[in-house]
């Protein structure tokens, strides 16, 4: 163990070139697909509609917004908690967490035309509770009125940023220095950091999902969305890997153990969402009390009752059945076919959260949320790309690495 | 313990085989590996920590484990379903929260647990016996090195039960390991018997461990005369005090207190007045008192059957049906010389069957008097004519609006006894369940208003009283609802307004039409 202590593969740890290449496409096709979905939305609709064309592009918006924002806070959890439990088997893949979870300073920005509409308007064409007569109790509007709701998203991402910014520097200056005394550093920092997360990430929820239905309250919404986030943080990290791996990327630092753990993680989290949602639904469901029920009543009409189906069998009967096997779990093309489902049905998921607030679904509606979604993500694949640049993906001074070379999944 | 008995336990051949000792887990491996190759398939390996990748090494092949749990816990996710099915929708039928009876949601957790306790459970076992245990002994554990196998030392172990074991070979192939040490180990002499006076201890202790099951089982069997054990009091025993009871703490003894100054009455106001009351109480009492007043509504009460023993009939054949399962039948006077006291004897076994037997012809159907003719009722003074305009048109409306309120759910919306709560009590067999009056029965037909709003405000039998609920203008109102319902049933066509009679002489039935309005 101690021999191999030193070791640096001789491997490819580089972003291949045409992805590189690539991220200014991605970042005019993200554009002008948000830019199209935006006229799909407001334009194609009836003079008269106009108004709720634009309801249902702010609410797209904000939906393909958190599905984005998801793999950054799920990659951020990831860093922190495996730095917390002190994981020594992911020292070889977090490098690219550390990059997903940095990219959350981008969010920000991006969050920022949410924040204008609440700030500069007093429209509750997104949040009702930013509008005139919005018919809330006056101890609700405390809690829930603009000036505040910015503060809070500055604190949120104000934690984000720094943690992630703290983290991903610390790791880089590691690649130099390759002193395990930052790895103690950042493993006392993670407590505290990983507390100061699952508050924001919960109020966070809260505010930006839960507060689109500002009279329904759910105390398990946070944790359903974190739920939702690591699942579709796993699932990207698999279809990362396994695409690097086709462009002849970390051969050697990334072996199928690796993969097999990733994927024991998309399970799990396959599972812990059924859970967390079916233990929201069932709460609710149960109690049968009006001001609860309203927000699944929203949800079952408008055929939304076909998205729900869809989740309850795509997101998890399927996935869970098919990923019990030890030897699907093992194998990289399989799983990176199920990633990219669980990510289509996260997709769907955050879609069921957001959109029915605006009605029952239609295909306008659909063509332009998808548009946007695609223009969404192509603006996260290329933030991503441009925030890599020449960073290696590996972390291979990380005092951990011979450990997670030599592991194996028992 | 004699001689010839323990050497015939150690008859067959003791386990022994070679153990190797090795200082770090790459020897031990390199050694599993070498051994596998050979073809050695009774072996084991022995380290202070798990090794990865040893199983590969040894040739163990997958275990069969999770195949075991994943039956298990579908047996769990199933059974839990087909016992909640069972109990909620089969075997108890109740509803809960106004859910249905089958009604997955609820049923997931319950299903959730038990997959999780089965393959919990089947996972625990089912690893403990495919690793052989429980087992007491080991050869390798004769060794005294063996002991450093928790701590910094790393064996190798190949049984001599294995199929191609041949001492020379086994011992060669380990040398060629390098080993820091090896040993032919053999297992212990010692006696394997255990001693009889932990049989008997074990015996003693399941015996006595049956002891309370027998116990309660053997109550749930039989029948007992003696007030039952309170082992765990519950709400049998409470400070508190009864109607009629005494009590120390006051002066008079009594535990009763008199309603406190200013308690205000619900029901029996004193009122004397027809409107309220359904009927003229004058006759029976001269004076308007309370007292009076309440006396009229008790001999009401029980009209019909508290007044047949007055004429010299036998009292009320559910009594004596009741007392006969016990002892001898408290036979009826009169009507029992006539039929002498034989059932008390001869059919002691089935003292249902004989006291109606015996009581019908006596008693000429006393169970029948009260529904058919109401004798007694008619002796009240009861209120003959409306209090009420009987042709106010917004009365009628508020007697539909009230009836339908209030009376409908049992009674049906056309008062003929057919309804949803009705409908749902009988399909659930609850014994209990009498069925509502239909209100188009001859003797409800023939019953003075003020009997029917009598009915209304104190109920009768199954019925609750709605004096609490209804306004006395309200009461009457339905009666007069009631009336309209009951003409309407055994209207004519001259019953009808000229107008509408073409409209009905269109149409072939005549009497379903409602005509009350």
């Amino acid at each position: 163990m101690v021999a191999t202590a030193n070791t640096i593969l001789n491997d490819d740890d580089s972003l291949p070139s045409h992805w590189r290449a690539a991220a200014p496409v991605l970042m005019a096709v993200g554009a002008v697909s948000i830019l199209v979905s935006l006229a799909l939305c407001y334009l194609a609709s009836p003079g008269d509609q106009r108004m709720v064309g634009f309801e249902t592009f702010l609410h797209s918006y904000l939906a393909n917004f958190m599905y984005c924002l998801t793999f950054c806070v799920g990659a951020l959890f990831f860093v922190l908690v495996t730095h917390l439990a002190r994981a020594a088997w992911c020292a070889t893949i977090r490098r690219v967490a550390e990059i997903i979870a940095v990219t959350v300073a981008w969010w920000a920005v991006l969050f920022l035309p949410v924040l204008a509409m609440v700030l500069l308007t007093k429209s509750d064409a997104l949040f009702p509770w930013n509008g005139e007569d919005n018919g809330l109790a006056a101890d609700k509007l405390m809690y829930l009125n603009g000036k505040w709701f910015a503060v809070r998203a500055i604190v949120y991402f104000g934690i984000w940023v720094v943690a992630a910014s703290y983290f991903f520097t610390k790791s880089r200056e590691q690649d130099e220095t390759g002193s395990a005394e930052i790895s103690l550093k950042l493993q006392r920092y993670s407590g505290p950091l990983i507390m100061l997360f699952a508050l924001s990430l919960n109020f966070a929820a809260f505010d930006w999902v839960m507060s689109l239905d500002p009279t329904w309250f759910s105390t398990m919404f946070g944790v359903y969305i974190f739920a939702g986030s690591m699942m579709a943080f796993f699932a990207f990290m698999i279809i990362t890997f396994t695409s690097l791996q086709r462009n002849g990327r970390v051969q050697k630092y990334v072996n199928v153990e690796h993969f097999h753990d990733m994927s024991k993680f998309l399970f799990g989290f396959v599972f812990f969402w059924s859970y967390i949602t079916f233990s929201q639904f069932l709460l609710i469901w149960y109690g049968n009390i009006p001001e609860e029920t309203i927000w699944f009543k929203h949800r079952m009409e408008g055929g939304w009752q076909y998205v729900g189906l869809l989740i309850i069998l795509g997101h998890f009967a399927f996935p869970m059945l098919c990923l019990l096997s030890r030897h699907i779990r093992r194998n990289r093309t399989i799983m990176c076919g199920w990633s990219i489902w669980l990510l289509f049905m996260h997709w769907v998921d955050i879609t069921f959260m957001i959109l029915p607030n605006t009605g029952p679904t239609s295909v306008m509606m659909w063509l332009g949320h998808a548009v946007c979604g695609v223009g969404m993500v192509s603006v996260f694949l290329s933030l991503l790309i441009l925030r890599v640049g020449s960073t290696p993906l590996v972390a291979k001074r990380n005092p951990w690495i011979p450990e997670a070379l030599s592991y194996h999944v028992m | 313990m004699s001689t010839p008995k323990q050497e015939k336990k150690v008859s067959p051949p003791r386990s022994f085989g070679w153990m190797a000792e090795y200082s770090d887990e790459n020897d031990l491996l390199d050694a599993c590996r070498k051994v596998r190759d050979s073809g050695y398939t009774r072996t084991d390996a022995f380290a202070p920590f798990p090794i990865h990748g040893i199983d590969e090494a040894l040739g163990i092949k997958p275990t069969i484990l999770p195949w075991i749990t994943l039956c298990c816990g579908l047996t769990g996710l199933t059974g839990a379903l087909l016992m909640e099915y069972w109990m909620n929708a089969v075997s108890y039928p109740y509803i809960i929260s106004g859910k249905p009876f089958f009604s997955l949601p609820a049923f997931i957790p319950v299903m959730f647990e038990c997959t999780i306790l089965f393959s919990a459970f089947s996972t625990v076992i089912g690893m403990v016996l495919l690793n052989g245990l429980p087992k007491f002994s080991n050869p390798v554990f004769t060794n005294p090195r063996f002991d450093r196998a928790t701590d910094d030392r790393f064996f190798l172990w190949v049984d001599s039960r294995d199929r191609y074991f041949n001492g020379d070979k086994v011992k060669s192939l380990l040398e060629s390991t390098s080993p820091l040490s090896f040993d032919v180990v053999r297992e212990d002499e010692s006696s394997d018997h255990v001693p009889s006076g932990l049989w008997k201890t074990a015996a003693a202790v399941v015996l006595i461990g049956l002891i309370p099951g027998s116990a309660v089982l053997r109550m749930r069997a039989s029948q007992s005369e003696d007030p039952r054990w309170h082992v765990f009091f519950d709400m049998d025993f409470q400070p508190k005090k009864k109607a009629q009871q005494t009590s120390t703490l006051f002066a008079d003894n009594r535990a009763s207190r008199p309603p406190v100054a200013g308690t205000v009455a619900r029901g029996d106001l004193g009122s004397s007045d027809p409107y309220e009351l359904g009927y003229t109480p004058v006759p029976l009492a001269l004076d308007a008192s309370p007292t009076s007043v309440r006396m009229v509504s008790l001999t009401a009460a029980d009209d019909a059957q508290a007044a047949k023993p007055v004429e010299g009939q036998p009292p009320t054949p559910a009594k004596s049906e009741a007392a006969g399962k016990a002892e001898t039948p408290a036979v009826p006077t009169e009507a029992a010389a006539a039929k002498k006291d034989e059932p008390a004897k001869s059919e002691e076994t089935k003292p249902a069957a004989t006291a109606p037997a015996a009581a019908p012809s006596a008693a000429a159907a006393p169970a029948q008097a009260g529904p058919a003719g109401a004798p007694a009722a008619e002796e009240l003074p009861w209120v003959s004519e409306f209090p009420v305009p009987e042709t106010d048109e917004k009365m009628m409306a508020l007697g539909k609006l009230k009836f339908t309120t209030n009376c409908s759910v049992c009674h049906g919306a056309v008062g003929d006894g057919v309804s949803l709560v009705s409908n749902r009590a009988t399909e659930l067999a609850q014994g209990y369940w009498v069925q509502p009056t239909s209100l188009h029965e001859p003797r409800v037909q023939v019953q003075p208003v003020g009997k029917i709003f009598h009915t209304i405000t104190n109920g009768r039998g199954k019925m609750g009283a709605y004096g609490n609920v209804l306004s006395a203008k309200e009461r009457w109102a339905i009666v007069l609802y009631v009336r309209a319902l009951q003409l309407s049933r055994d209207a004519k066509l001259e019953d009808v307004p000229e107008p509408q009679r073409a409209k009905l002489t269109a149409a072939t039935p005549t009497a379903a039409t409602p005509a009350a309005k």
